[in-house]
C-alpha cells in the first residue's frame, strides 16, 4: 500500500498503478474493514488513488460520462433532472412543503428514480405509507445525487459539494428521520455531519411499523425465499436483522439463508463504482456465485433491499440461466404483491 | 500557437418525445439536459491535445445563454485558456451563415492559427458554419476531420473522413479552420476541483454592439431564409410489429423493409 | 432562367447515389420555374460519366480540367461561382455529404445565396422554392421561404429521393476551366483506405447487438453471417461480452460504449435501462426476443416476437437472395 501512494507522485506510475485491478475492481463493499485485526481501512486508500486519476482527467469514458452527468443533471445515468420524478406519475404522492415539519422524509436514489425496472421501489412505498397511514413526505424537484458513487469514483470534490448542496436542502425540509431506498444513499447521507434529523433505510422504517401493528398484510405469498445481505446495508450499517423480521412478517414465505450471511454476505459487484467500470477478471461474477448457492437453497425468490444488488443478481440469474426456476425481487415488490 | 474552439450549447433530445413550444417556431426544451455539443467536445479535447503537443493558447467561443457557462467553464478547465460568451438576442441562430458572422467578427483581429469547431451541431445538423467563417475571414478550411497533424512550416495536415471510412487527406497552410469529427479523440474529464480553478479564468460576454457588428447583418431581417413553421413529422408509433404466421413469413417482411430504407 | 443545377458529386470513378435522387428532385421542381435540370461535372477524365448522366437530366455542362483531378472544395467552389456567374440557375442542389458540406457553405458565403442544408422537401409555390428540413436528428420538421433571390443553394439529404431513372437523351456542353493554377493554401495529398482492424464501434453505421438470447457460442456463426450481410459490425449487451463472445470493446451500455448506427439490430437482447442508454442516438432500431414484454420492444421501430433461431436463418436466407 505504501509504496502505491509514493508511486501516485510520478504522473506515468500512477496511470499504470490504476490500471491494477485492486484500483478499479474494488466494490468498496468493506469486507476487509470487517474482518481486519488492526481495524485497518484500506478502501480509504483505494479511493484516494482513484482520486488521483479522477484529478488528472483520465479516466475511463464511461466513469467520466457517469461524473459529468451528476454535475451537469444530478445523476449518474445521463437523465435529465425534469424527468426524475417521472415514477410519481399515476401516484398521488405527498411532497414535502418547505418549513413542515414530518415524521419520515424519503429521499429515493437516483437510480430508483430513472431506472423503469427499479421505480416500483418507490410506487409501492408511497403505497405502504398510505396503507400504515404514515406521516410521510418525499422530496420534490430538488432532490439530487448523493453522491455515493461520485465519492467511490474518486470525485472527492464533487462529493463534497453534493454533500453541502444536500446538507442545505435538508436543512428547509425539518423530519425525524430521512428514509432512504437505496443502502449507498444510506452510507452517503450518514457521511453528511450536519443532519439533523436520523438517516435510516426503509427496511428499518417497515420493520418499525409491522412491529407496531401499523402494516399487516392479507393474502398469501407462498414462496422460498433468501434473503441476500447488501454490503452497504450490513457490512457497512449493521442492519441485518430488520428486512429479515419484515420479510418474515409475510404469510406463507419461507425464508432461508445462504451458508454466507450477514457479516460474510457476498458482494454484488455493483457497489464502489462498478456499474460504471468493468471488472478486469476473468473469473466468473461473484453474483453469478451468488445466484448458484442460492440454486442450491432451491430458493425460488431472491430478495434484496438494494437497487444495485436487484441488477446484478438478476443479470446473474439469467446469465447461469436459472431464470425460470427463480427470480431476484426487491423486498418492496414482494410486498407490492400483498397490496 | 492560437487556437479558437467554438462551442455550441445543446439540448439532448435522443429520448424524449419532442414537442413544439406556443410559437410553433420552437421546441419546448424545459424537460431536456443540455451539454456541450458532441463534435464540439471533440474539438475542445483537440485544441487542448494540440496546445499540449505544440505549445501556444485555447481560446473558447460560443454564443449561448448564461446557463451555457459551465460548459465552457468545463472546456476552460480541460484545458482552455480564456473564453468569450457571445449573447444577443437578435442573432438570427436559425441562420448558420448569421451564426458564422458573429464568431468570425468575435476572432477576426486576433492573431490565431487555428479555428477549430464541431463539424456538426446535433440540434440543427447543418455542418455549415465553420466552413462558412473560413470563407468569412479568407482563410483555408478543411471539414470533417478525423485526425491532425501539425506540420513545421505553418501547415497542418488534415485527414477527412469521407463517407465509407475513405480518409481524404489535405494540407492546408496556417491560419485555418477545421471542423472536426467525433471519433477524433477521446474527450478527457474535467474534474470538479479543475472547474473551480478554471473560475478564474477570464469569461468574456460580448454583445453585437461589443463585437462591432451591426444587428441589421445578422438579425432575422438580414438573413435570406426565412422560419415558416415547424411541426412534428408522422412517425409510426413505436414498434412495428412484424406478424405472419411462420418464422420464414415475418423474416422476408423484414428483410423487404430493410431492403426499402436502403438499410440492406 | 428557371434552371435547376445539380452538382455532381463523383469519387474515384464512382458516381454517387444522391445524384441520382438529386436529378429526381429537380426533374420535379425544374419545370414549375420554366427551366431545365442541368448536371454540373467538374473533373479530370470525367467525359465518360457525361453518357450516363445525360440520360437523366435535359444538359450536361462538364468541365474537364487536370487541375480538378480529385475533389477540392476551394477549386470547385471557383468554377462553380464563375458557372454560376455565366449561368445563372435558379437553383443549385448539392449533396449533404462529406463532400458537399465542404463546398456550399463556403459558396453561400462567397456569392451571398440564400442557403438551406439537408433538404428533405421542396416545392415551388409562385414560381418560389419552399424547402422542409429536419432538427433534432430527424424528430422535427422545419419549412423555410426565401428571399427573393437569383440564385438559391441547397444541399440535399441522402436517400431522401427516390434516384431518376435513366430515360432522357440530354445534350452535352464542355465548359471551359477558369482555373489558371495549383492553389498553395489547399492541396490534395491523397487518399487513404479505411483500416480494416479494429473496428470503434462508436462509429459504425450498422450494427448487430447481441444479447444473452444468442445462447451458446456456437450460435456466433449464424450471427456472424446475420452481420455480414447487414454490412454491419458486431456489438453487443454485457451478457454477450461475459459469456466470451465478443470482446469488452464491444460492449454497448452505461459501462461499456455509447453507439450511434443507422441501424441497430437487437438479437436476444431484453433491453436493460443499462443496455438501452447505449442506443439511445441509433437512427432505427430493430429486435427479435421472443419475450413480447421485452423491454427492447419500447425502443425499436421494428420487432419480431419469435424465435431468433427460426427467424435469423430464414432473414439471412432473404438477404442473401437479394443481394444475388
Amino acid at each position: 500500500m505504501r509504496r502505491f501512494v509514493y508511486d501516485t507522485y510520478d504522473q506515468e506510475m500512477l496511470e499504470e498503478l490504476s490500471r491494477l485491478p485492486e484500483v478499479w475492481d474494488c466494490t468498496g463493499c468493506r469486507t476487509c474493514e470487517v474482518r481486519c485485526p488492526k481495524g485497518l481501512k484500506p478502501v480509504e486508500v483505494l479511493y484516494a488513488l482513484r482520486n488521483q486519476m479522477v484529478e488528472t482527467g483520465k479516466v475511463e469514458p464511461t466513469v467520466r460520462d457517469a461524473l459529468e452527468s451528476v454535475f451537469l443533471e444530478g445523476n449518474p445515468w445521463n437523465k435529465p433532472r425534469a424527468t426524475r420524478f417521472d415514477w410519481m406519475e399515476g401516484l398521488d404522492v405527498k411532497i414535502a412543503q418547505e418549513g413542515e415539519q414530518v415524521e419520515y422524509l424519503f429521499y429515493v436514489c437516483c437510480t430508483v428514480a430513472y431506472d423503469p425496472k427499479l421505480q416500483v421501489v418507490a410506487q409501492n412505498l408511497v403505497k405502504l405509507m398510505e396503507k400504515a397511514g404514515a406521516n410521510y413526505a418525499f422530496l420534490g424537484e430538488e432532490e439530487t445525487c448523493c453522491g455515493s458513487e461520485v465519492e467511490a469514483l474518486g470525485e472527492e470534490e464533487l462529493f463534497q459539494e453534493l454533500l453541502e448542496e444536500n446538507t442545505e436542502l435538508f436543512s428547509n425540509y425539518p423530519a425525524n428521520k430521512i428514509v432512504t431506498l437505496s443502502p449507498h444513499c444510506l452510507t452517503a447521507l450518514k457521511k453528511y455531519q450536519d443532519l439533523k434529523p436520523e438517516v435510516i433505510h426503509y427496511t428499518q422504517l417497515l420493520e418499525e411499523l409491522v412491529r407496531e401493528g401499523d402494516l399487516t398484510f392479507d393474502g398469501e405469498y407462498s414462496k422460498k425465499v433468501v434473503f441476500h445481505d447488501p454490503c452497504y446495508l450490513g457490512k457497512q450499517n449493521g442492519i441485518y436483522e430488520e428486512p429479515r423480521q419484515v420479510l418474515k412478517s409475510i404469510p406463507g414465505l419461507e425464508l432461508v439463508e445462504f451458508n454466507r450471511s450477514r457479516e460474510r454476505s457476498l458482494c454484488c459487484e455493483g457497489g464502489g463504482g462498478k456499474m460504471w467500470v468493468e471488472t478486469s477478471s476473468q473469473q466468473e461474477r461473484l453474483a453469478e456465485t451468488r445466484a448458484r448457492d442460492a440454486r442450491e437453497l432451491e430458493a425460488e425468490v431472491i430478495a434484496a433491499a438494494c437497487p444495485f444488488c436487484v441488477l446484478t443478481l438478476d443479470d446473474a440469474v439469467k446469465a447461469v440461466g436459472h431464470e425460470e426456476e427463480m427470480k431476484v425481487q426487491e423486498i418492496t415488490e414482494i410486498l407490492g404483491e400483498l397490496l | 500557437m492560437k487556437t479558437f474552439v467554438c462551442i455550441k450549447y445543446v439540448p439532448d433530445t435522443s429520448e424524449a418525445d419532442v414537442k413544439l413550444d406556443e410559437t410553433g417556431l420552437g421546441v419546448d426544451t424545459s424537460r431536456f439536459s443540455f451539454d456541450i455539443n458532441e463534435a464540439d467536445n471533440y474539438a475542445v479535447e483537440e485544441a487542448v491535445q494540440i496546445k499540449e503537443n505544440h505549445g501556444g493558447e485555447v481560446s473558447v467561443l460560443s454564443i449561448g445563454p448564461q446557463s451555457s457557462e459551465v460548459t465552457i467553464r468545463m472546456a476552460l478547465a480541460k484545458g482552455g485558456d480564456d473564453a468569450i460568451r457571445v449573447e444577443d438576442s437578435r442573432i438570427f441562430e436559425h441562420d448558420p451563415l448569421a451564426v458564422a458572422k458573429v464568431l468570425s467578427a468575435a476572432v477576426k483581429d486576433q492573431d490565431y492559427k487555428l479555428i477549430l469547431t464541431g463539424c456538426m451541431a446535433n440540434d440543427d445538423g447543418n455542418m455549415s458554419v465553420g466552413v462558412a467563417m473560413a470563407e468569412e475571414l479568407g482563410i483555408p478550411h478543411a471539414s470533417m476531420v478525423k485526425q491532425v497533424e501539425v506540420l513545421d512550416e505553418g501547415k497542418v495536415r488534415a485527414y477527412r473522413e469521407l463517407e465509407g471510412g475513405v480518409m481524404e487527406v489535405v494540407e492546408l497552410t496556417l491560419p485555418a479552420v477545421l471542423t472536426i469529427q467525433t471519433g477524433i479523440n477521446e474527450p478527457r474529464y474535467a474534474p470538479i476541483k479543475g472547474i473551480r480553478q478554471a473560475k478564474k479564468k477570464e469569461l468574456k460576454v460580448m454583445s453585437l454592439d461589443d463585437l462591432g457588428l451591426p444587428a441589421e447583418q445578422v438579425d432575422e431581417s438580414a438573413s435570406k431564409i426565412k422560419l415558416n413553421k415547424m411541426y412534428i413529422p408522422e412517425v409510426e408509433a413505436k414498434a412495428e410489429f412484424i406478424e405472419g404466421e411462420e418464422p420464414e413469413e415475418k423474416a422476408e417482411k423484414l428483410a423487404e423493409i430493410l431492403q426499402k430504407g436502403g438499410l440492406a | 432562367m428557371g434552371d435547376v443545377f445539380v452538382i455532381i458529386e463523383h469519387r474515384r470513378g464512382e458516381i454517387r447515389d444522391v445524384n441520382w435522387e438529386m436529378l429526381n428532385l429537380a426533374s420535379q421542381v425544374a419545370p414549375e420555374m420554366g427551366g431545365n435540370v442541368v448536371s454540373v461535372l467538374l473533373g479530370s477524365g470525367v467525359d465518360e460519366f457525361t453518357e450516363k448522366l445525360s440520360g437523366a437530366c435535359d444538359k450536361v455542362l462538364y468541365v474537364e480540367d487536370a487541375l480538378l483531378e480529385s475533389f477540392n472544395a476551394d477549386k470547385y467552389q471557383r468554377v462553380l461561382s464563375s458557372i454560376i456567374d455565366e449561368h445563372q440557375p435558379k437553383i443549385v442542389m448539392v449533396g449533404h455529404t462529406a463532400q458537399g458540406v465542404d463546398l456550399a457553405p463556403a459558396l453561400a458565403v462567397e456569392k451571398d445565396l440564400p442557403y438551406l442544408t439537408e433538404l428533405v422537401g421542396l416545392r415551388i409555390e409562385d414560381q418560389k422554392p419552399v424547402g422542409v428540413r429536419q432538427y433534432y436528428q430527424g424528430k422535427v420538421n422545419a419549412e423555410f421561404s426565401f428571399a427573393d433571390a437569383d440564385t438559391y443553394l441547397f444541399t440535399v439529404r441522402e436517400a431522401a429521393f427516390e434516384p431518376m431513372e435513366a430515360n432522357q437523351k440530354g445534350s452535352v456542353e464542355k465548359v471551359e476551366s477558369p482555373l489558371k493554377e495549383e492553389l498553395d493554401y489547399r492541396k490534395f495529398i491523397e487518399y487513404q483506405e479505411a483500416e480494416v482492424g479494429d473496428v470503434d464501434i462508436t462509429q459504425s453505421d450498422v450494427l448487430v447487438g447481441l444479447g444473452r438470447g444468442v445462447r451458446e457460442d456456437k450460435n456466433m456463426p449464424l450471427m456472424e453471417e446475420l452481420a455480414g450481410l447487414l454490412g454491419a459490425d458486431m456489438c453487443g449487451s454485457r451478457a454477450a461480452v461475459d459469456a466470451g463472445w465478443l470482446p469488452h470493446d464491444r460492449q454497448v451500455g452505461t459501462s461499456g460504449k455509447t453507439v450511434k448506427p443507422k441501424l441497430y439490430f437487437a438479437v436476444g437482447i431484453s433491453g436493460a435501462f443499462q443496455h438501452l442508454a447505449g442506443i439511445k442516438g441509433a437512427k432505427t432500431v430493430v429486435a427479435i426476443n421472443k419475450d413480447p414484454n421485452a423491454p427492447i420492444f419500447a425502443e425499436a421501430d421494428y420487432g419480431i416476437v419469435d424465435d431468433l433461431f427460426k427467424v435469423v436463418p430464414k432473414l439471412n436466407e432473404k438477404l442473401n437472395e437479394m443481394k444475388g
